[in-house]
């Protein structure tokens, strides 16, 4: 078995999982980053959805019950997490917009809007003001996006359908990439002579720098030009976590991808390591420190069973809400459901609570009472708990 | 493509007031059963049905063509009614049924004297069985319990409860006769205290439809007792819930029944690419208010599990729960009451059709029959024993092979129907229901039980003009809430873990929820 030594281990891919390895990274420690797998936020909007239930997402932080993750951040560090964050996007080359003390709105596929705090900066004209006209582009064959849903609700609004020669959202924005397909795209657009205020499409502009070829698009026809997220697989939420990525490498966290934990060394009160399952030789990743981020169900850091709830690297206590029956409540779009607070619960420093470990550290969708889908915060306390949880790891380490 | 010759079944009926010699009330398989024995007899008739075929208990049963054997004991009048039916449709319905044999497994601590009577009452009702080592039943069904004691092959088989309806409408429709699904009755008319026709609500136009008619038939299961008192009179019966799960993997070719007095659990069926095991039996007073209890499904899957271990370890992707429409009877134990039928005379122009099972629905239909050729004073013959039902060599049946062979542009990935098929079922079977299309191109039946591609057709569907989008929205809200009343019961595992999925694509995504 090979072995290789670090100040932290950050054990999930994740927005969290990143968010901890990077403030980790820039404290000067050595860091690396273990993940199964590319993450489940490329099946999202891409988005950093604070808390979108109330139009100032940190006023509606306040009125959370005090065990809930963002209350262990508190408002200063949630602030400055974002702001870190914000900083991270513009170095990857993928500016992201947006304010924590308001919240924005997005169109959705089905043309309702939504609320969100940060966005990519090519969803920044989605908030429009009301009485201004707009232009749905669709493309022929698009699976999950009908501009129909948009124009019937959206008053004063028209679309068109651009043929891209492939039907799917990864293929159509692959397909945008290459500077001779966005030439022609722009002349048949500019063929359309387009009267409205703005201009909306399925987010396809391109998978690596959607920003300049939406400028491309606005300066050449006069028009703010804004992306709406799709359904999965979502371009937006693979352009985050690929750039998230390469901010990762450029900044020197050490990643161990496609490679899941097989067990963890522990010795009293300080977890040793962790073995990687390798098609070749089981790999040792030895740390000063732990930061557990593997996620919730979808993710795999959580798995539900007939009538308890795993932790699946560490098996830490997992704090359940009642019996399965109780897991779910009967309306499928209240959300609210009790398996949402399901999860590792945490004291001040984010170490879970009923272990003896002192050196492990948990952070994003795997804390207990979290409420993800009820109280749209999944990005959101993913970049507070990760970076909290690793400041707090940090201040360990030092 | 599998269903395209039904189109004209679904075409509208001029005017508001139709005259016929029947009406049928129910498009179970019972109210079908009728109709084709009808058509047969050239008797003029009308069929109504409140929602699709196969709305309620059929639609809502395991899918066992019965060989009678799960009866043998407790109720030899049924067994006999059930082997007898089973060879019957076995040679008609060839499309409908898939003749997988059926083990009786005898676990360790189940009865041998049980084991004994069961053998004996089974030759007498005449169904054939063979008793088999446990590793002779393990060759049969590798997944089966290795330390089963022995098991015995009987004749069960697996049916499409959903085909049968449609086929036997089929020779309703083509004979003449007039079939009107999403049709509900909301009044009967009558005159001088006699059942003198129906008045219908099309669920789609909102029109309302009076069909006179001279005899009235109830073949409505569970709802029985309201249409007999809607017409004056009444039919009691016992209603039983049943609930079943359905397993991701057909994990045995041949139905697996427990060899031990009828109980809980005791049954799993393979169809298609699932399983579906069942059943409970708990007493209930309001067809339309039966919910499945997380309980149930545990009891079930408990059960199966000491069948096919498997079962315990594999993805459920849903739970459902029918009505049985039982015979009314002392016993307080709804699993002793009999399985048996009976027709009420109402005197009234109204004949119901009460109790009875799937498996036994031809017999139903015909006897039901029977009594109203009688009223009317014709002499006329069953024949649907002897010819085999119409328009089943168009069927594909469900070859893999068949349904990959130019597929394009696919809508449902777990079931593989692409576009092509979506819009040919919305097209030309002019359908207006959602659930129309999952029951004729098995659309949304697989693991995420619609979750993405019901939004998909939809949208398809609001794009040929068949709905408005706001109208194809709310479709899809109902179905939301609708699919997750089937999925919640079983929600743990990897089920689970799709479910918050798809919970992120239409809560998050799309922002569907209700604001709290």
């Amino acid at each position: 078995m090979s072995a290789y030594g670090y100040d932290a281990v950050v054990i999930g891919g994740g927005v969290s999982g990143i968010m901890a390895s990077l403030t980790l990274a820039s404290g000067g420690f050595k860091t690396a980053l273990v993940s199964r797998g590319d993450p489940v936020c490329c099946l999202s909007t891409g988005c950093i959805d604070v808390f979108s239930h109330s139009d100032e997402p940190l006023s509606g932080i306040r009125a959370l019950l005090p065990d809930h993750p963002y209350s262990l951040v508190g408002e200063k560090g949630i602030k400055d997490a974002l702001s870190f964050f914000l900083e991270i996007m513009a170095e990857a080359g993928l500016p992201y917009e947006g304010d924590p003390g308001r919240n924005r709105k997005i169109l959705t596929p089905i043309g309702s809007t939504k609320n969100t705090c940060l966005v990519p900066r090519t969803m920044a004209h989605a908030d429009m003001p009301p009485g201004e006209y707009l232009h749905v582009i669709s493309f022929q064959g698009i699976k999950d996006f009908f501009p129909s849903y948009i124009t019937s609700r959206q008053r004063n609004s028209t679309y068109s359908v651009y043929d891209a020669g492939v039907p799917t959202t990864l293929g159509i924005a692959a397909r945008f990439d290459d500077a001779s397909f966005l030439d022609a795209f722009i002349t048949w657009l500019r063929g359309l002579e387009i009267p409205h205020d703005r201009v909306a499409l399925p987010a396809v502009l391109g998978t690596i720098d959607p920003a300049s070829v939406m400028e491309k698009i606005s300066r050449a026809i006069g028009r703010k030009v804004f992306e709406i997220p799709t359904l999965p697989p979502s371009v937006p939420g693979l352009r985050l976590f690929r750039a998230l990525k390469r901010v990762l490498q450029s900044r020197g966290v050490h990643l161990y991808w496609g490679k899941g934990v097989t067990s963890v060394e522990c010795q009293g009160r300080t977890v040793e390591a962790v073995t990687l399952a390798t098609t070749g030789r089981a790999k040792r990743v030895q740390g000063k420190a732990f930061v557990l981020a593997t996620g919730s169900f979808v993710s795999g850091g959580l798995f539900a069973g007939r009538d308890s709830v795993r932790e699946t690297v560490f098996d830490l206590p997992v704090a359940v809400p009642g019996e399965r029956k109780d897991w779910f409540n009967t309306d499928f779009f209240s959300g609210a459901h009790g398996i949402e607070r399901a999860g590792v619960r945490v004291d001040g420093s984010f170490r879970p609570v009923e272990t003896d470990l002192d050196n492990l550290f948990a952070c994003g969708s795997i804390l207990a009472e979290c409420e993800i889908m009820s109280l749209q915060c999944g990005h959101g306390l993913a970049v507070a708990t990760g970076v909290a949880a690793a400041k707090s790891c940090a201040q360990g380490l030092s | 493509m599998v269903v395209t010759f039904f189109h004209d079944m679904f075409h509208e009926e001029s005017g508001y007031m139709i005259k016929t010699d029947v009406v049928i009330i129910g498009g179970g398989a019972t109210g079908c059963g009728i109709a084709r024995d009808l058509a047969l007899r050239g008797v003029h008739h009308y069929l109504v049905e409140k929602g699709d075929f196969a709305n309620g208990a059929t639609g809502a049963c395991h899918g066992l063509l019965h060989s009678g054997a799960r009866y043998a004991v407790t109720d030899p009048e049924a067994a006999r009614e059930c082997i007898g039916e089973n060879a019957i449709l076995r040679r008609i319905a060839r499309k409908c049924v898939e003749t997988t044999g059926g083990l009786f497994v005898r676990l360790p601590g189940d009865s041998k004297r049980y084991r004994d009577t069961f053998l004996s009452n089974c030759e007498e009702a005449g169904i054939s069985t063979e008793v088999l080592s446990a590793s002779r039943a393990l060759d049969l069904v590798p997944e089966l319990n290795p330390s089963i004691e022995e098991a015995v092959v009987v004749p069960d088989c697996s049916i499409d409860p959903f085909r049968l309806c449609m086929l036997n409408a089929f020779t309703s429709r083509h004979k003449g006769g007039g079939i009107l699904i999403h049709h509900k009755v909301i009044d009967i008319v009558r005159e001088r205290g006699r059942c003198t026709g129906v008045k219908v609500l099309d669920r789609f136009t909102s029109q309302i439809k009076e069909i006179r008619a001279k005899i009235i038939i109830n073949a409505t299961g569970a709802w029985g007792d309201t249409l007999a008192r809607m017409g004056g009179s009444d039919a009691p019966m016992t209603l039983s819930k049943g609930s079943l799960i359905i397993s991701n993997h057909r994990l045995t070719n041949m139905v697996i029944n427990r060899l031990r007095p009828p109980s809980d659990g005791d049954i799993i069926v393979p169809n298609e690419a699932v399983c579906l095991a069942g059943t409970t039996s708990i007493p209930v007073d309001d067809p339309d208010a039966v919910e499945v209890d997380p309980r149930e499904v545990d009891l079930v899957a408990t059960q199966a599990e000491q069948m096919l271990p498997r079962f315990g370890t594999t993805r459920l992707i849903r739970a459902y729960t029918g009505v049985r429409p039982l015979l009314k009877a002392e016993a307080s134990d709804s699993r002793s009451i009999s399985r048996g039928f009976k027709i009420i005379d109402h005197k009234n122009g109204m004949f119901s059709i009460l109790g009875g099972k799937l498996s036994t629905y031809r017999l139903m239909a015909e006897k039901t029959v029977d009594a109203v050729v009688k009223e009317f004073g014709i002499k006329a013959h069953c024949k649907t024993a002897d010819i085999p039902l119409d328009g089943q060599d168009e069927l594909s049946g469900y070859p893999l092979s068949k349904r990959l062979k130019g597929i394009d542009n696919i809508v449902c990935e777990c079931e593989l129907v692409d576009r092509a098929q979506v819009e040919n079922a919305i097209n030309s079977l002019g359908i207006q229901y959602i659930g129309d299309i999952q029951h004729r191109t098995r659309l949304g039946m697989g693991p995420c039980q619609g979750g993405f591609c019901t939004y998909r057709a939809l949208g398809i569907m609001q794009e040929t003009g068949r709905l408005t989008p706001d109208e194809s929205i709310e479709i899809l809200k109902h179905f939301l809430q609708r699919r997750f009343r089937g999925i919640r019961p079983a929600l743990w595992g990897d089920q689970l873990r799709e479910e918050q999925l798809v919970e992120s694509i239409y809560l998050g995504i799309l922002n569907m929820g209700q604001r709290a």
